[in-house]
């Protein structure tokens, strides 16, 4: 049982001190959820779990815990951030421990919420099905129809830059599935995602939960708070709500690793995944980058190489 | 006063309400996503989410207020202009715990000294059609502050849903005017024996979770308790718990111009924004999420009571719901309030 | 701690509004602007109002504070640097560091600015009445301080202080603001002055030590006497030690706080440190307040 190795392997660390901390999942108070937790001696890495609801990429906690040697859970998606900030040089003192943990894609919680009428009080996973149970209904759903977006179109779920893996590798595929979003997108005339995009940025409230649980953000002052140049208002007004999505996006191209944790963050559901994947696609077709996957590889949008195809280098 | 307006009547009956106001409702933006907002025709009216994510409080204190427009012109000095609230409005479907939390606000807006003219303006022109709680969610914990699901206080008229009809009852000045409503008619007894019960069910499932009674007097012992060395690092600073908040009233104010025409805005502002209190020398009193976090939980459990007397809390629940890494406001309370946060290891989340 | 409660601007006017909007500044213009210091970061500006109607209605007491607005750029608060007892204008001096102060700054002879005030309690006169004050100053801080020390100075207010000393000390002499009424003020004999520099140049005649250690030196008594202390951080670090030593008792120690603020007028939350606003019930604080409140500032 990985949850059980997982425990072991951290309660270890930490009682050889290998690590300060150990940063990981744990149950907490609401269904079809986990919460990030702390643990800092080995009698506290009981409470670790691993199941479909570790839903947040811990590698944002590693700025605010970067004079420790910490010991960081990751998915596949997670690890290969963590190779992004170390491409940028995020922690040159203490360098994290990966505990990876090959992934078998986590469930969108938000669209078991819409499957069901009433509040959920429980959920439980069985193999590959999500028994939920509410006050008046209990009902067995396939795990598989539930997947996030992003997770769905996930072609890296092993942590093969971690430390230390907890289980089995996932067998590699090339391309599981499209991102659904983009591809919904790429059938569309542009009027028509200018249309989609301002429904979903319509929604946005500024709360910047995207911006913060991203491992990528890390500005100590983000564009949004420059007041000179002000580039941007703090209102709610249709042209800065879209400045704010498309500016974050673009800071992100080459740099995201696709794990989806800026949508689940958004209270308002909007969709965003879409934009930052369909940038790494040009990346990928550009440069032939990916995000996370080769450790030496240079980040192409900070790297000048003679050979770049662009004619205005030249 | 009592009476009964039947599902089937209840779009004529806002159709109504629409000639002669602006009327705000719960609007869904997108499955499982609400807000309040002004509405142009009864279909918009969205009831189904018991908790939307945006409170009532958008609409007294909406989230992007122009507060004056300014035209710069000559020598004469520029000409300022406010807008005035033309039409009397309405606030429906908003529950108990929003309604509350309004008047806690309120507190703070209408003070002895000033007065925030936006806030109040819209307020004294508000009439508030309030809808009970008959499910409340596990979530929800209004019991716990000094409120209820089925309180009725604050509101004008209190619609309590029956399955095919409302039964409405007249609160106040404002709500005696609805008495000859066209679409308002009798109550039968069987109705009222029907509330009683939904409100016992109600009552009994929202319970009473946190002891948040004396909890001002222990905060006051936690200023520099490890507490909120352990309690804060799970946050990761985003304004998400902030402006769902129904009492959260923080703004911020800016200019917004255009060469010699512009606006001064205002917007809502969060105090787990590390800009919130930066300073331009550079200097931020609160430097990390352990000050903003004890600022946040101090301000709604310590230093209001201590201004006002109650805590600044609805128990709505959706700091819970909403909140990215799940950080539980009630275990917070419930750990300060029992051993005083003493202990932390391991075992507070 | 009582304050008079008199001195405010904002009262229910005749307007057609039922309630007067405190978010909207009053006009003034700017009759005079000069640069205080040698490194040209500070710089008073003199200001009247644009409506006869609006200077009846401003009363305000020594350390209380004005929100000056720029239309387009924002607003900031500013101490009161001239006295209630100085009619006709109202002084600020402000320093040039972010985008409302370089605004200000920019701000030609004639030009047109908004204010929002008195707010703010400002020093307590009522407790100073009889008593000795010593007042220390570091800085820019001295705006309120020389709002204080004009006050008492006037001669229908000096007879109800005893003893006044002012510690008034800059990095260096070019950086001393207000240096004409320095000159002043070291002429008469109604009060203690002594203005130091923690650097001296060729032309510096006066104290050459940093303030904390001037303090030391003059040793004023704590009987019967009230302090009033602003400046920057550090120097109040070292220099409210001194005047413990000195066995000055928090209840007659005072200091002006500076927070970020917005609306200026206790409704946007932002200035609060504990259950107080340094708006609205400061910014002028006690030490023995300030000992009960967390250290948020």
């Amino acid at each position: 049982m990985i949850q059980q190795k997982l425990q072991e392997k951290a309660k270890e660390l930490l009682a050889k001190k290998e690590v300060d901390l150990v940063i990981g999942f744990s149950d907490w108070t609401l269904p079809l959820r986990t919460t990030p937790v702390f643990i800092r001696t080995p009698d506290g890495a009981k409470s670790l779990v691993w199941n479909s609801f570790c839903e947040n990429n811990l590698t944002a906690y590693l700025h605010k815990f970067s004079r420790l040697k910490v010991g960081l859970v990751v998915k596949g998606c997670d690890a290969r951030s963590v190779v992004a900030l170390n491409l940028e040089k995020r922690f040159p003192n203490h360098p994290p421990l990966l505990i990876g943990i090959p992934c078998q894609r986590l469930v969108d919680r938000k669209k078991v919420k819409k499957a069901v009428k009433g509040e959920i009080l429980q959920a439980v996973e069985q193999g590959d099905l999500l028994l939920v149970k509410g006050e008046n209904f209990e009902v067995s759903l396939k795990r598989d129809d539930f997947l996030y977006a992003s997770c769905r179109s996930c072609a890296h779920r092993t942590p093969h830059q971690a430390h230390i893996l907890i289980g089995d590798p996932v067998e590699e595929v090339s391309l599981v599935e499209a991102h659904p979003d983009v591809s919904e997108l790429e059938g569309m005339s542009p009027e028509e995602r200018w249309t989609f995009f301002k429904k979903e940025t319509g929604r946005c409230i500024r709360c910047y939960a995207c911006r913060e649980a991203c491992p990528m953000c890390y500005c100590a002052e983000c564009f949004v708070d420059s007041s000179r140049p002000k580039w941007i208002e703090k209102s709610l007004s249709p042209q800065d709500l879209a400045f704010y999505h498309i500016v974050r996006a673009y800071h992100q191209t080459g740099r995201c690793s696709g794990c989806g944790a800026c949508e689940r963050a958004c209270p308002m559901d909007i969709r965003l995944t879409y934009l930052t994947q369909k940038l790494n696609q040009e990346v990928k077709d550009l440069y032939g980058f990916e995000t996370g996957i080769r450790p030496e590889a240079p980040p192409p949008l900070s790297t000048f190489d003679p050979e770049d195809e662009q004619e205005f280098i030249k | 006063m009592m009476f009964k307006l039947d599902k089937k009547d209840f779009d004529h009956f806002l159709k109504d309400l629409l000639e002669t106001h602006d009327l705000f409702a719960p609007v869904q933006l997108a499955e499982g996503v609400s807000v309040f907002k002004k509405i142009d025709n009864p279909g918009e009216v969205s009831l189904s989410q018991l908790v939307p994510q945006k409170s009532a409080k958008e609409v007294f204190f909406p989230q992007s207020e122009v507060m004056f427009r300014y035209q710069i012109a000559g020598n004469q000095g520029p000409t300022v202009s406010e807008q005035k609230i033309e039409r009397e409005r309405i606030l429906l479907g908003a529950r108990p715990c929003d309604i509350e939390a309004i008047a806690i606000i309120e507190k703070v807006f209408v003070g002895e000294d000033y007065t925030d003219v936006y806030f109040l303006e819209k307020r004294k022109k508000t009439t508030i059609i309030t809808l009970s709680c008959n499910h409340p969610l596990t979530t929800c914990f209004c019991s716990s502050t000094g409120g209820s699901p089925f309180r009725r206080e604050g509101s004008d008229l209190f619609l309590i849903d029956l399955g095919e009809s409302y039964l409405v009852e007249l609160l106040t000045e404002k709500g005696l005017i609805f008495s000859k409503n066209r679409f308002f008619k009798e109550v039968d007894p069987n109705d009222l024996t029907l509330v009683k019960e939904l409100e016992e069910k109600a009552f009994e499932k929202v319970g009473y979770a946190i002891p948040v009674e004396g909890i001002e007097k222990r905060l006051d012992l936690m200023t520099e308790s490890f507490f909120w060395d352990r309690s804060h690092e799970k946050c990761i600073g985003c304004g998400v718990c902030t402006f769902l908040c129904p009492t959260c009233h923080c703004f911020d104010i800016t200019d917004e111009a255009v060469n010699l025409k512009g606006e001064r805005v205002r917007n809502w502002d969060s105090c787990l924004f590390p800009t919130y209190s930066l300073e331009t020398s550079g200097h931020n009193p609160r430097p990390t999420g352990r000050e903003r976090t004890r600022q946040r939980l101090m301000h709604k459990f310590n230093y209001y009571p201590k201004i006002f007397g109650r805590v600044a809390c609805v128990g709505c629940g959706r700091c819970i719901i909403y909140c990215p890494v799940q950080f539980d406001i009630r275990e917070a309370i419930r750990y300060a309030s029992s051993k005083r946060g003493e202990g932390l290891e391991g075992k507070f989340r | 701690m009582p304050h008079p409660r008199e001195a405010k601007g904002w009262k229910e006017s005749s307007d057609n509004r039922p309630m007067k909007n405190p978010y909207l500044p009053i006009p003034m213009i700017v009759k005079k602007a000069r640069i205080e210091t040698s490194d040209r970061m500070l710089r008073t500006l003199e200001l009247i109002f644009r409506h006869p109607e609006d200077e009846e209605k401003f009363q305000f007491v020594p350390g209380q504070f004005c929100e000056l607005s720029v239309l387009g750029k924002g607003e900031a608060p500013f101490g009161i640097a001239s006295s209630p007892t100085e009619k006709g204008s109202l002084k600020f001096t402000i320093n040039k560091a972010g985008t409302v102060t370089s605004a200000l700054h920019c701000l030609e002879e004639g030009s047109e600015i908004g204010i929002r005030g008195p707010l703010g309690n400002g020093y307590p006169i009522d407790l100073f009445e009889g008593k000795n004050l010593v007042i220390i100053g570091g800085g820019f801080a001295f705006t309120t301080l020389r709002s204080l020390v004009a006050y008492f100075l006037h001669r229908e207010n000096r007879p109800r202080i005893k003893g006044i000393t002012v510690i008034y000390g800059a990095r260096m002499p070019g950086l001393l603001l207000y240096k004409e009424e320095l000159l002043e003020w070291e002429k008469r004999d109604d009060l203690r002055l002594v203005t130091t520099v923690d650097w001296g140049d060729k032309d510096w005649k006066g104290k050459v030590g940093l303030v904390p250690n001037v303090l030391e030196e003059v040793a004023p008594s704590p009987e019967e006497t009230y302090a009033v202390i602003c400046g920057p951080p550090i120097m109040i670090k070292f220099t409210f030690p001194k005047l413990m030593a000195l066995r000055f008792p928090n209840e007659r120690i005072f200091t002006s706080l500076e927070k970020r603020m917005k609306c200026g007028i206790g409704k946007c939350g932002r200035c609060n440190i504990g259950h107080l606003y340094v708006c609205k019930d400061g910014p002028v604080f006690s030490y023995a307040q300030l000992a009960k409140l967390p250290k948020d500032y």
